[in-house]
């Protein structure tokens, strides 16, 4: 015989925040007439001790077997709740918030009869789902001591670093050949304005010398399957065509026909196909651009190692780890036909400054005109170029201090050089940062500062010197300004491939493109991907030192199940009824995770720790045979019925 | 006593679930004429459970979802949407006001266009005025029609088309073609508009038996698309021949 339903109803005063409005008393007597309701209460504050205390001891006493609390909304104190039942020995899926305060007394202060009615209906739709309401168990999944970390640039290698020295084996995955992704391109850093590669050196050493770390570069992620516990991965690694024989001798180098624009430069000169990414590359022997190469061999003739061979394929290796977290970082904006961007020689970005400036960089560390090689005498910056306009809204948080580095940099190094910088706001906040801005100010850069409606114009006169025309919104007049380089302070932008990345592993982006965490506020380091994990630019632009941060952050949320070695999986979850299931595969195509899928008979299966119980498969089986637990079509139809006064109760 | 309308709101729990806490929050007062049913995703909501809510009495009928892009569950939210509008369509066949269905996008950070959706959807509905299904005494013409929408959207054939509609047009059918989506609407409402009349026919043969002629006057359908429909339908063992009426064939439902 079917057990009783014997149903606990709990109606919260908070204080005044429900009760000023809501006539409890009135709600808690219609509430004790509804089929099944043995028992309501109200009370001043549910979810204080004594409230949990009255709400076990009654499960007790009256012997429930279903519990409503009708207080604020389910994502305060659900879980409170919760916790309370399975205390009382229910299971803690026999419970169902009603959601009297955000949703009823605060929204309907100035009409207390409305408010109370409306209470009531809230009540009565929560008894009907209540009502229907099945235990779940939840269940554990091992999870392996081991992490995937998509990027080998500083927040990679930081979290490859801060997992293996806790003793978790971490696979580091670069696509590019070598590590360090966009810091290995800046100059100097702000703030301490140490070189950017000395602040790698140190980092990658400790990567190659760590036993726990397995590095991959020139690798990509072909497919990742499974879920938190023990994600399956198959690698791509692309051939290098160099063997580890190579003696950097670099005749090979010199020989090579081929001639391709230097990306790591940002094609502010030329490479060869067979080439050294840069000069602190790691790891450090040549590799070869198989896309460009022509495979006319002249290498293979010039290697007394015999360390070349071009017919190297790309290799699959399949490894499995328990968590995964992305650093993927991110890509420069390139403002092309922007103030002149890709038209004139002298107008470049600040990235390719940064590689200009650089000691390894093409032209050795001078800052020079592209156009005929000569130390410029007027530079100008401007900023804001691809942020803060109607396609990419956000501000990309480190421009303003880069460029006011730069600025003092170039002022400092060649002080006849008149710098100006146009701005819109300067942003340079942060610790330390502020401090540049007013310390630029004194070394006499000049500011001008330009609106959005009305942005620096650029043209190039009769005697080919660059122009800048710009209206100062403070001084209120148009000012021109020589320009012998310009640059532009481009925007942070998402990864162009992080949608393919994405998909793959289950992790959206928020409009503008960057990978989404889980919460803003609370779960800022997860994904809705369980066990996956953000770290860096990859989530939003940052500094390096907000990459440092967040990345040890990652590592130390991704630790969590690593070292506990196991995770309990939600069971609010799809399940077929393979009885009604007629094998279209309708949901298949329609999970966003993979969860669910045809299985060997042909019925679908699902896999309940991918699924997220979202139900859009329920919602579009064609057989109607798919239910979601706590959310089945039953529970949401008698809630609907319960809000029209229909059925039963 | 003055009419005032009984919104049912279905909420996405990320987005305008949110966004309702969220106008409490702020104490942004809106008209106490919507209840809330509190889902996951707008994705979950089967279009069935929207023409039962409809049928019993509900003035208005709420979706509100996250926005396009920002849905937590990927892309749920398009998925209600590719529902809702077949729906629309459906309801407006009815005689039942289809603007009693209405779709938003409400972010989590929307509690201020949340209430402004519920006081602009009330508003709209109290010019409606009451659900004709409202009440002791519904329209049993609308409500006979709405079982046979409801029929429609319980269709195997026609959910497996709109459930696999995102990905025909944007991955490609079993053949590998990818069609347009505007070729594919046309052929979807072609083949909606077909199953809802044969639906209704359905409805009446089970009933009674009846003739080509019958069905074509009582559908207001051309004889020969009701003969059309009918042999689309035997072919589906859904009708069968009963006997023969002079020269005209009555039809009747098999039992399915």
């Amino acid at each position: 015989m079917e057990e009783e339903l014997r149903v606990g109803c709990y109606i919260c005063h908070c204080g005044l925040n429900i009760a000023g409005v809501i006539d409890v008393e009135k709600v808690a007597e219609a509430t004790g007439k509804l089929p099944n309701v043995v028992i309501a209460r109200h009370y001043v504050y549910m979810c204080s001790e004594p409230g949990q205390e009255l709400i076990k001891k009654d499960i007790k006493d009256y012997n429930l077997n279903r519990v409503v609390v009708a207080s604020c909304s389910p994502q305060m104190h659900e879980s409170t709740f919760r916790s309370v039942v399975e205390e009382a020995g229910l299971n803690r899926y026999l419970f169902e918030m009603a959601n009297l305060r955000e949703q009823c007394s605060w929204a309907h202060a100035n009409n207390p009869v409305k408010a109370t009615e409306k209470a009531k209906d809230i009540l009565r739709m929560a008894v009907a789902k209540v009502r229907l309401l099945q235990p779940l168990e939840k269940r554990e999944v091992q999870v392996k001591p081991a992490t995937l970390i998509v990027g080998g640039g500083i927040t990679g290698i930081q979290a490859a670093l801060e997992l293996a020295n806790r003793g978790f084996s971490t696979y580091l995955v670069e696509k590019l050949p070598y590590l360090g992704g966009r810091v290995a391109q800046l100059n100097r850093v702000i703030l301490t304005n140490e070189r950017a590669s000395e602040i790698l050196k140190p980092m990658l050493n400790a990567l190659t010398g760590n036993p726990n770390i397995e590095v991959f570069t020139n690798t990509e992620i072909e497919e990742i399957g499974g879920y938190i516990g023990n994600f399956e991965i198959k690698l791509k690694i692309g051939p290098r065509f160099v063997n580890q024989k190579c003696n950097l001798c670099g005749k090979c180098l010199e020989v090579c026909p081929v001639e391709v624009p230097d990306e790591f430069n940002f094609g502010l000169n030329n490479r060869k196909a067979i080439y050294i990414p840069h000069s602190d590359s790691v790891p450090r022997i040549p590799t070869i651009d198989g896309a460009n190469c022509t495979r006319c061999g002249e290498c293979i003739k010039v290697c007394e190692q015999n360390a070349i061979s071009l017919d190297s394929e790309p290799q699959n290796k399949n490894i499995s780890v328990g968590t995964i977290i992305l650093a993927t970082g991110y890509d420069p904006y390139l403002p092309q036909g922007e103030y002149g961007f890709g038209e004139y020689e002298d107008v470049i970005t600040q990235f390719q400054l940064e590689r200009m400036l650089s000691n390894n960089g093409p032209t050795n560390g001078r800052l020079v005109k592209p156009s005929n090689g000569k130390v410029p005498r007027n530079v100008v910056f401007i900023l804001c170029v691809g942020s803060r306009n109607p396609h990419r809204q956000y501000c990309s948080r480190v421009c303003c201090s880069v460029a006011l580095k730069n600025a003092m940099l170039i002022k400092k190094e060649y002080p006849e050089t008149q710098v100006s910088i146009l701005y819109r706001d300067i942003r340079s906040f942060g610790k330390g940062q502020e401090e540049l801005y007013g310390e630029a100010r004194l070394a006499g850069i000049n500011f001008f500062r330009y609106s959005p409606d009305n942005p620096p114009k650029v043209s190039r006169l009769d005697n080919s010197q660059i122009q800048v025309e710009v209206y100062e919104s403070i001084l209120g007049m148009n000012i021109e300004i020589p320009a012998d380089l310009l640059i532009l302070a481009e925007a942070m932008t998402p990864r162009k491939d992080s949608a393919e990345l994405g998909s793959k592993v289950g992790v959206t982006r928020t409009p503008d493109g960057f990978f989404r965490e889980a919460h803003p506020k609370l779960k800022p380091l997860d994904t809705n991907s369980e066990g996956i994990y953000l770290a860096g630019a990859a989530q939003f632009p940052k500094d390096i030192t907000e990459c440092i941060v967040q990345t040890c952050g990652a590592a130390a949320r991704a630790s969590i199940p690593m070292s506990k070695g196991k995770v309990d999986v939600e069971p609010i979850v799809a399940s077929v009824n393979e009885d009604l299931c007629i094998e279209c595969g309708t949901c298949q195509s329609i999970c966003p995770y993979g969860a669910i899928k045809k299985g060997e008979n042909g019925k679908a299966q699902v896999t309940e720790i991918l699924c997220k119980g979202c139900g859009s498969c329920a919602a579009s089986c064609p057989a109607r045979a798919i239910t979601i637990f706590h959310f089945t079509d039953e529970q949401i139809l008698a809630q609907s019925l319960a809000a029209l006064g229909r059925g039963e109760p | 006593m003055s009419y005032e309308p009984r919104i049912v709101g279905f909420l996405c729990n990320w987005c305008a679930y949110s966004a309702a806490d969220l106008a409490g929050m702020s104490r942004i007062s809106y008209p106490p004429t919507i209840r809330i049913v509190r889902l996951m995703c707008s994705g979950r909501i089967d279009p069935v459970i929207i023409v039962d809510t409809l049928a019993n009495g509900a003035d208005g009928v709420l979706i509100a979802g996250c926005l396009p892009g920002d849905c937590h569950y990927v892309e749920g939210n398009l998925n209600a949407e590719v529902r809702i509008k077949i729906l629309k369509n459906l309801i407006a066949k009815t005689g039942l006001e289809p603007e009693r269905l209405r779709l938003e996008w409400i972010p989590a950070s929307g509690g201020t266009l949340f209430a402004e959706v519920v006081k602009d959807f009330t508003n709209q509905l109290t010019s409606l005025g009451p659900s004709p299904l409202a009440g002791e005494n519904p329209d049993k013409n609308i409500l006979e029609l709405l079982a046979v929408v409801r029929d429609t959207v319980a269709d195997v054939r026609l959910r497996e088309l709109v459930g696999k509609k995102r990905q025909i047009t944007e991955k490609g059918n079993v053949y590998g073609e990818v069609i347009s989506k505007e070729e594919f609407e046309k052929r979807l409402t072609d083949y909606i508009d077909d199953e809802f009349d044969r639906h209704k026919i359905l409805r009446m043969v089970k009933e009674r038996s009846l003739s080509v002629r019958e069905l074509s006057e009582r559908l207001n359908l051309s004889p020969q698309r009701v003969l059309r429909h009918i042999a689309a339908m035997r072919r589906k063992n859904l009708v069968a021949v009963e006997r023969i009426e002079g020269v005209s064939p009555l039809y009747t439902a098999l039992e399915v």
